[in-house]
């Protein structure tokens, strides 16, 4: 990396971290520290909202994910907008009106407190969790491609995420994350408008497309309903909806961004706003990654782009067979572009014949090509202990790191780096909050001065991190990271989803039912990802049902007797 | 807190015409999207 590449990144970082700690420094009282006194703008929320939801697993594993299956991941987001609305006109004006910190608190005034802590308990779990790879997926991909040490990576992310959060709380928080939102959608930005530039002579945006949607890149919509597929319209605007109404709506690292805000209707607005721009946002940076496919369709991509593990491969005995493999995926790659330039020919000739002959020929190159990686794969297999298949979440810093121009590359690290430290510090703090507030406070220690418990919640804000450091230095590696983040999500928020709505919307529940009935989906979700092939973003859905299911079967049985 | 306790958004008059916003927009871009997937497939 160059001496300018590592000026944009050091400066940026330093510039957003300075101003979070400078604006928050007057942060003394539990409304402050956890609820940034109430003065937070529209547009500041819904910053804070997109920038805590967008990980940097964001801005590494989705471009992969456009670059291997195409753009379908899109359909993940369509109920999302959807959710928004649903929130605005329901769970807000509730929120307000208790006047809570955290959304477990209202669970207490509705149901009992064995609900709201069970609740608060399966967040901190799940977010706990999650938070461990949040941290440690940039870490990885970062380490593996710049050969930057994994620990002191690891380290450098949660501990500078960890020292802002604990001086600043919720107002650091909000305050650095709009400005990490802005270098990540300007980062992405100049990312699309650079690859476009780097296509070879007369391949533009428009011939770009043609090639992707000859390979099946541009499959934005799939209408088949199939519950064991992960993306279709239907998952999406079904499975989507109901994991977008739990996490933003009962997933405390959300809800506390929005509960800063002025007024009921900024709030509102907030939300609304990431329910405008997410879905665009989310179609470029799946778009750069189609872009980077279109790329390699005309420069040779390496065979494996985990670096770092096909290294291993070629210092081992199998070298011979990896070099054999390269060689026949060039011939793949020569084979593909010739079929690549003549499908574009062939489009400017109006010519259906060759065109469709080019089609089937970048269709076979492709398979070989496909057939060549995944001998690869079992190279990289044999030569790799405990190792992630899954290349893809390499594909674009690898793009980055070695097609951008000096300067560029900085920006571009930078986006992966702010929106890590993001997302984290949103988890931490949430984390936090939710200890104090439906834990400490409530439950061990509950007549102590505000300074105390801002005191505590500096010191759960510190715990927090360590735990999460720990479990990122400990982290085995996933199928595909943004996937784990997601199913992980999934398989706790379709319960929390099943008591906020019996607690929102069905006024007959009472506390007692829906606990044992929360308790019963939480191990009948365990059991559908440990024994059925049911697409995760279902799990949301059945939890939702099952939790109000069984908790009206249960109710009678556990009525006691007048 | 009443309906009257909310401000009405900017822009618009009701919060059901925000709200009719951003619905629109989803349905535009779902179906932008499926004439793209169509066109090149």
């Amino acid at each position: 990396m160059s001496g300018l590449d590592w000026g944009v990144l050091v400066g940026t970082i330093a510039v957003i971290v300075l101003y979070g700690i400078w604006k928050s420094r007057k942060t003394q009282h539990m409304a402050s520290y956890l609820r940034a006194d109430n003065t937070e703008r529209w547009w500041m929320m819904g910053l804070s909202v997109m920038a805590t939801q967008a990980s940097a697993i964001t801005f590494l594993s989705t471009p992969g994910q456009a670059f291997d299956d195409g753009m379908r991941f899109i359909q993940f987001y369509f109920g999302l907008p959807l959710a928004m609305v649903v929130l605005s006109v329901t769970a807000i004006p509730i929120y307000y009106r208790l006047k809570v910190y955290t959304a477990y608190e209202y669970l207490e005034s509705r149901f009992n407190l064995k609900t709201r802590s069970l609740a608060a308990l399966l967040f901190l779990l799940q977010r706990g969790l999650s938070t461990g790879i949040t941290i440690y997926a940039p870490a990885i991909i970062l380490s593996a491609i710049l050969g930057w040490n994994l620990t002191g990576t690891i380290l450098f992310i949660g501990v500078i995420v960890t020292y802002y959060t604990v001086v600043g709380g919720t107002k650091a928080v909000s305050q650095t994350q709009r400005l990490q939102m802005a270098v990540m959608l300007g980062g992405m930005l100049a990312a699309a408008v650079v690859v476009v530039q780097m296509l070879p002579a007369g391949v533009g945006f428009s011939e770009a497309m043609a090639v992707a949607g000859s390979s099946g890149k541009l499959n934005l919509v799939d209408l088949r309903f199939d519950p064991n597929d992960r993306y279709n319209l239907w998952s999406g605007l079904i499975g989507g909806f109901f994991l977008s109404l739990s996490y933003f709506g009962t997933d405390q690292s959300q809800v506390g961004r929005y509960l800063g805000g002025e007024t009921i209707a900024q709030s509102r607005l907030g939300l609304l706003m990431n329910g405008l721009v997410k879905i665009p946002m989310q179609f470029l940076i799946l778009l750069v990654g189609v872009l980077v496919f279109v790329f390699y369709q005309f420069y040779q991509p390496p065979l494996y782009f985990n670096q770092q593990q096909a290294a291993n491969v070629v210092a081992s005995a199998a070298a011979p067979a990896w070099h054999k493999l390269e060689a026949d995926g060039e011939q793949a790659f020569l084979r593909k572009k010739q079929a690549a330039l003549q499908l574009l020919e062939a489009q400017k000739a109006n010519d259906e014949v060759a065109e469709a002959e080019a089609q089937t020929k970048m269709r076979q190159a492709e398979e070989t090509r496909k057939a060549l990686r995944a001998e690869a794969q079992e190279l990289i297999k044999t030569h790799n202990q405990g190792t992630d298949l899954k290349d893809t979440d390499y594909v674009f810093l690898t793009f980055v790191t070695t097609q951008f121009p000096k300067g560029l590359v900085g920006l571009l690290l930078a986006v992966v780096l702010c929106a890590a430290m993001g997302s984290t510090a949103s988890a931490f703090n949430s984390l936090a909050s939710t200890s104090v507030v439906d834990v400490y406070k409530r439950s061990v220690r509950p007549n102590a001065t505000d300074e105390h418990y801002v005191r505590a919640s500096r010191w759960f804000t510190v715990g927090w991190g360590a735990v999460s450091i720990f479990f990122a230095l400990f982290a085995s590696q996933l199928e595909n990271l943004i996937q784990a983040v997601n199913i992980l999500g999934s398989l706790f928020y379709g319960t929390i989803l099943g008591i906020f709505i019996a607690a929102f919307y069905v006024r007959k529940l009472q506390g007692n039912a829906v606990f044992w009935a929360a308790v019963l989906t939480q191990l009948l979700i365990f059991g559908l990802y440990l024994f059925t092939p049911i697409a995760y973003l279902w799990y949301n859905l059945i939890g939702v049902v099952l939790v109000v299911g069984l908790a009206f079967l249960l109710q009678p049985l556990l009525r006691k007797p007048a | 807190m009443t309906k009257g306790d909310i401000d009405p958004p900017p822009f618009f008059k009701s919060w059901t015409a925000m709200y009719g916003l951003v619905l629109g927009v989803l349905a535009a871009l779902i179906l932008l999207f499926y004439l793209i997937t169509v066109s090149y497939s």
